[in-house]
């Protein structure tokens, strides 16, 4: 119930970390851990291949508190708040509508452009998606599993319109996104900012995922390398959430120093 | 000067000059930035299918979606925005995603998933302006894509039933307009007094949800109790359309004005040939000349007919 203070054992569940988890659910993970440390609650992360079949929506990741499961970060920040944790209290009406809207242009185009580069340029596919999304089992169920997919995000990006696009114009509209938050984050160090709120969350999750990813080419990086203040953002999280502490998380110091590989 | 450009889009009724949101935001843009376009609606003398409605031609070069569109507009110097601040233009980009994922689904629905609407209002006034015998195809084929996208992005576990999505999209709608409402406040615009690219996606959007008349409404009652959005189509609407409240068009102005002027001249061909009669009849043996006539004479040979007098 809601009036449950938040437990000890609270858990997130991912994908395998590295052998697994592709860019656009990792980015989510790294969203939903960088909110719960903002918001100064405790969580472990706990790595299964079926983590996606575990899901109450099919969506990663999930949350495990108490005898409650939630997914997916919108739902996890309605859930935090109704526990009486919130990082967005603080601001008003105009602001409030300001954050969704920010948020809604993460997903919008970040979040699409991932998954379209996952699976839609069919170089990634082939080299980095399919034998990753399918490792932990045996053939023939690992290509079975990754072509559905495969069909299945295809098959949304057709309806949204993203289907006709070719590479080149998804990495603009990567940077277009990248420009707006650049933008909107000027100087200050969270967008709202003294406070992070989970719009701060998101935006690293996303930036922080696709710097230290490495795929077939740096094109989507160096997208977000072009604007030196959302690469000081990202390390200024990282510092402040997520060194020093003793958990399995995916943003070690190693992560900072070498590129992680996805490959194989 | 740039070349003479040319829209072709769906054409309107209740008062509005489309009511097809992407052609809407396209239309109005081009207002807003003084863009000089030939309009064409799509009318069912159209032999083919268009695919991609709006599309904008210029000379050789043909371009679809709103984005791209008012994207070409802007480089021909067409600009709306050019006043806005770097900040400002992303506030732009994150409310036209809002507006996208939150209020675009629910207002798919009621134009064409609905059943009440789309089989009352919205198939037969499109199937009006799509040439025979696409005319059966084409209104079919745009429900069940809006259908599959409303269900490829918001369907899924947890919500397992078409009726709990459509709870879910509404909802969503709803706080949509509460966040536009709460953003635009009390200011004329979103950003101050000069229209931008965002008035434009706003009024696109919520235009045909305000104006349009369809059985189910609860997407249009929710908007009326937010009387600053109303306000805002309004003005538009008035400022940039000069439509009036029966919706006459300047257009629609111009040809009221031509057929004004033509009634006027039958009424005095009329009233010529009436007194021309009357003249013909004054003049026959049955009546006795009038006093006009000697009149006439009299004042030596001042030529006042009666006919002369009268007309304009």
């Amino acid at each position: 119930t809601a009036a449950e203070p938040w437990p000890e054992n609270a858990a997130l569940y991912q994908q395998l970390k590295d052998e697994q988890i592709l860019l656009s659910d990792n980015a989510s993970s790294l969203a939903v851990q960088a909110f719960l440390q903002m918001c100064n609650l405790p969580i472990r992360v706990v790595c299964r291949a079926n983590a996606e079949y575990m899901s109450p929506s099919g969506k990663l990741p999930f949350i495990h508190v108490g005898n409650q499961v939630v997914s997916e970060l919108g739902p996890i920040v309605q859930f935090v708040k109704a526990k009486g944790h919130s990082l967005s209290d603080g601001l008003d009406e105009v602001q409030k509508a300001e954050m969704k809207a920010y948020m809604e242009l993460v997903n919008n185009m970040l979040l699409t452009a991932e998954l379209y580069l996952q699976w839609c340029d069919d170089v990634t596919v082939e080299e980095i998606t399919h034998p990753r999304y399918g490792s932990p089992y045996p053939w023939p169920l690992n290509r079975i599993l990754s072509y559905q997919k495969q069909w299945e995000v295809r098959r949304k990006m057709k309806a949204i319109g993203w289907a006709g696009k070719t590479l080149e114009q998804v990495l603009e509209d990567v940077d277009q996104c990248c420009n707006a938050l650049s933008q909107r984050l000027g100087t200050q160090p969270y967008f709202f900012n003294k406070q992070p709120t989970e719009l701060d969350a998101l935006v690293f999750g996303h930036l922080f995922t696709i710097l230290t990813t490495q795929l077939i080419t740096d094109e989507l990086s160096e997208k977000v390398k072009n604007y030196s203040n959302l690469t000081a953002f990202c390390r200024r999280i990282e510092q402040q959430y997520f060194e020093g502490h003793d958990k399995d998380s995916s943003t070690t110091v190693a992560a900072r120093s070498a590129k992680r590989s996805l490959l194989r | 000067m740039a070349a003479p450009m040319e829209l072709r889009c769906w054409g309107g009724d209740w008062g509005l000059p489309s009511l097809h949101p992407e052609s809407l935001i396209v239309m109005v843009y081009a207002r807003f930035s003084g863009a000089p376009l030939t309009v064409n609606t799509i009318d069912s003398s159209w032999r083919t299918a268009k695919g991609d409605v709006p599309v904008l031609i210029s000379e050789d070069t043909v371009i679809s979606q709103p984005a791209k569109i008012l994207n070409f507009l802007r480089k021909q110097k067409y600009n709306a925005d050019y006043e806005l601040s770097a900040k400002q233009g992303a506030d732009t980009l994150a409310y036209i995603a809002l507006l996208e994922e939150k209020l675009c689904p629910a207002l798919l629905h009621t134009f064409w998933v609905e059943a009440e609407n789309y089989c009352s209002v919205t198939k037969p006034w499109f199937a009006s302006r799509i040439a025979f015998p696409l005319s059966l195809y084409l209104p079919g084929k745009m429900s069940r894509e809006a259908l599959n996208r409303i269900l490829l992005t918001k369907g899924g576990p947890p919500l397992y039933s078409l009726t709990e999505v459509e709870a879910q999209i509404y909802r969503d709608a709803k706080e949509c307009l509460n966040l536009l409402s709460k953003r635009l406040g009390t200011s004329q615009f979103f950003f101050g007094d000069t229209p931008t690219t965002l008035d434009a996606f706003v009024f696109g959007f919520l235009a045909p949800i305000y104006k349009v008349c369809f059985p189910r409404v609860q997407l249009q009652e929710h908007l009326k109790q937010l009387p600053n959005l109303c306000r805002f189509c309004d003005d538009i609407l008035t400022c940039y359309f000069r439509l009036t409240v029966a919706g006459h068009s300047p257009a629609g102005q111009d040809t009221a004005d031509a057929n004004l002027q033509k009634l006027t001249q039958l009424v005095n061909k009329e009233s010529n040939l009436i007194e021309k009669m009357d003249d013909n009849l004054r003049k026959s043996p049955q009546h006795p000349p009038r006093k006009l006539t000697t009149l006439k004479l009299a004042a030596g040979g001042e030529e006042i007919t009666p006919l002369n007098r009268l007309s304009p």
